[in-house]
């Protein structure tokens, strides 16, 4: 009996060649992508450094951060654009050198340089600390003593130079603000991908389409009527998820509530819009579910929502770039923790705004041949 | 534009290909105004994907369609349509379902609701999920949503397919009646009993129309063809060697009564000869007028050598 039932469900399987070929391509792809993509090792994160002290020994700093590929370094004119840099995203970290440094540290008098860091991501924060540490690592530092003739002998213990961190945005490194706002992203795309997955090929595998599809409804009644619940419902959960952050995890406010309101229109527009188009180009339930999934587990690891986007692959990167939900995170930490101005925010608003024109109008395209 | 003449539905040069079929191939007919319109065939003739084209689910490959003289997606407000399936919603109640169909045509008249649960004997189930509903019931919530907005033409797709004999007598009666108030009914089936009752027919067979009329029109296709009748047990010998003789168009065996078909050549003395060959006794064959079903299988069936039937 039992093995009547799994023949059966295997050629139930074998008939449906998409659902098989999603089956087989799917772990493919996810094994090739994240073999490939989850070193969750950063590479070249961004560093913003002043150096006005320009000597010998501010370089060796520099070289000793850079050395080992972690950090990648450029210039800026100064200790605020530091902070503006890490602020619109350019940069994670920063690094100012002041001009008397080389003088303080040949009279021995233990100059500071600062080291910025961006406390959005806690996790990154924690390896950008710990790859700040070659700076002052004894390779660089052993030539840095001075001794003075004249003075006594002194023991050679202190530190030659004091390396300050400053951890930005999140300074008590809170996880909850890391991680609330991407799970606002990551609860809309389940709503919209799987309830709105499911709609319109329920209908059709429930043969309540036929009956529907004669009757006056015009298709735009029909896609909206369809569609607007769960814009509704998605929104909701949007300002339920953040209104907990406020009230519960001491979420901070966002720098505009305009432009908070903007992106969760715009994400959930997107979100459902791939919702329809799933929906619209399954031919069953169980496709749709799988098809969903499909997007959300990428989407989810390789967005940068729980690891550093600089901890993918150059190679995998461009798939990173064409996943909406990377925009979302990069927006909404943006809006909520870094207050990020709007316009080094305009190119993910632009992004989002573009997948969702390209979803609605593929979703149309595939509507007027199906229905 | 409205209709001119009295035409409910036209239908000119209709064709539509799936892949390697025609399922509908060069179909034209018209139906006028409170007929009950009877689609006979065999399953697979094209039936559904015709009334699909009609209710404009599908499009067609060419020709056209006109419903009280407008195109089937212009005309959708005047026509209803109860699918083969049952496509309500399982989920919804039956007064969820029948207000969700109104209100789609924008009928919001409690009272016509009301009128129709009752008419279709809903009253007592108005609360109870339609998926919980028998066979028969949910054919009649399907009807009455289909009613809701007070069409003036409704196509429907073998209406009482797996249905028991009272509730199908009841929705013919049913039928008649709104037949009667005026409106056009395009009814697809394979039961006979039900072409029967149909004011106007026609005949569908792999896509073709192969014959339209009224029932008697039907009968009298077989033109100068002969329909002989006898009470004889089933004997296979008899079918066979009945097959080998030349003329004959159709061998039909309804449990004890064998019918069958000939060309105007073959004689009546003949075939009872060859029968009380092998069955080894004298038999009588009576000439009968033919049947709906004579027509019918002579009509539908391929044409070159003639069927045999056992029912």
């Amino acid at each position: 009996m039992i093995k009547a039932i799994i023949k059966k469900e295997l050629i139930q399987l074998r008939r449906d060649p998409r659902l098989v070929a999603l089956i087989i391509i799917m772990p493919l792809i996810l094994l090739t992508l994240f073999a490939v993509a989850l070193k969750l090792e950063p590479q070249n994160v961004r560093m913003a450094y002043v150096d006005q002290d320009r000597s010998f020994f501010s370089h060796m700093i520099k070289t000793g951060l850079w050395s080992d590929a972690y950090f990648d370094l450029y210039a800026v004119k100064n200790k605020a654009q530091i902070i503006e840099e890490i602020r619109a995203g350019h940069a994670k970290a920063g690094l100012y050198i002041n001009s008397n440094f080389s003088y303080l540290l040949t009279e021995n008098k233990q100059p500071h340089i600062q080291f910025f860091v961006d406390g959005t991501m806690p996790s990154l924060t924690t390896t950008m600390k710990y790859h700040s540490n070659s700076a002052t690592s004894d390779d660089i530092s052993s030539d840095m003593y001075f001794s003075d003739a004249d003075a006594d002998n002194v023991v050679i213990a202190q530190k030659p130079f004091i390396m300050d961190t400053r951890i930005l945005f999140n300074p008590e490194e809170k996880e909850t603000w890391f991680f609330l706002p991407g799970v606002i992203g990551v609860l809309i795309m389940q709503i919209a991908l799987i309830l709105t997955g499911i709609t319109v090929v329920r209908e059709r595998e429930k043969r309540t389409l036929e009956q529907l599809l004669v009757t006056p409804m015009s298709r735009t009644s029909f896609i909206i009527g369809k569609l607007l619940p769960y814009v509704i419902i998605a929104l909701l959960d949007f300002y339920f998820i953040l209104l907990a952050g406020w009230l519960f995890f001491d979420l901070p406010q966002p720098s505009s509530h305009g432009l908070l309101f903007l992106l969760a229109l715009v994400y959930v527009a997107v979100m459902i819009a791939l919702g329809l188009l799933i929906s619209l180009i399954s031919s069953t339930q169980q496709q749709a579910m799988f098809i969903a999934i499909f997007i959300i587990v990428p989407s989810i690891l390789l967005s940068g929502f729980i690891f550093p986007l600089e901890a993918i692959p150059d190679s995998i990167r461009p798939v990173s770039y064409a996943i909406p939900f990377t925009y979302f995170v990069d927006i909404i930490r943006g809006l909520l923790i870094k207050h990020t101005h709007f316009i080094d925010l305009a190119n993910a608003y632009l992004a989002l705004t573009g997948f969702a024109l390209l979803f609605v109008g593929m979703s149309i395209i595939k509507f007027r041949k199906t229905l | 534009m409205p209709a001119t003449d009295n035409k409910m539905i036209r239908v000119k040069h209709i064709s539509k290909r799936f892949k390697k079929t025609l399922a509908v191939n060069d179909v034209t007919l018209a139906v006028e105004k409170g007929v009950i319109f009877g689609l006979l065939g065999p399953n697979a003739a094209g039936k559904t994907t015709l009334i699909r084209i009609l209710c404009g689910i599908i499009k067609a490959d060419q020709g056209e369609v006109l419903i009280n003289g407008l195109s089937s997606q212009k005309a959708k407000p005047v026509f209803g349509y109860v699918a083969q399936y049952f496509g309500q919603y399982e989920g919804l109640t039956v007064w969820e379902n029948l207000e969700f169909y109104a209100r789609m045509y924008g009928v919001t008249d409690k009272k016509r609701l009301d009128y129709l649960l009752q008419r279709y004997d809903l009253t007592q189930f108005k609360d109870l999920l339609a998926g919980t509903l028998s066979g028969g019931y949910k054919r009649r919530l399907a009807l009455a949503c289909a009613l809701a907005h007070d069409p003036l033409v409704l196509f429907l797709d073998e209406p009482t397919a797996g249905i028991d004999p009272l509730t199908r007598k009841r929705l013919w009666d049913d039928f008649y009646q709104l037949s009667a108030e005026g409106k056009t009914l395009f009814v697809s089936t394979h039961y006979m009993e039900e072409a029967q009752r149909c004011h106007q027919l026609a005949f569908m067979s792999a896509g073709t129309l192969v014959a339209k009329g009224s029932p008697t029109d039907m009968k009298h296709t077989l033109g100068d063809k002969r329909v002989y009748t006898s009470i004889l047990p089933y004997q296979p010998e008899v079918q066979t060697a009945l097959q080998k003789m030349a003329g004959l168009i159709l061998v039909n065996q309804f449990g004890n009564e064998l019918r069958i078909v000939a060309q105007n050549n073959v004689k009546k003395e003949q075939l009872e000869e060859t029968i009380a060959t092998i069955i080894q006794q004298i038999i009588e064959l009576d000439e009968t007028e033919p049947n709906l079903e004579d027509a019918f299988i002579v009509l539908t069936q391929n044409q070159t050598s003639p069927a045999t039937n056992r029912r």
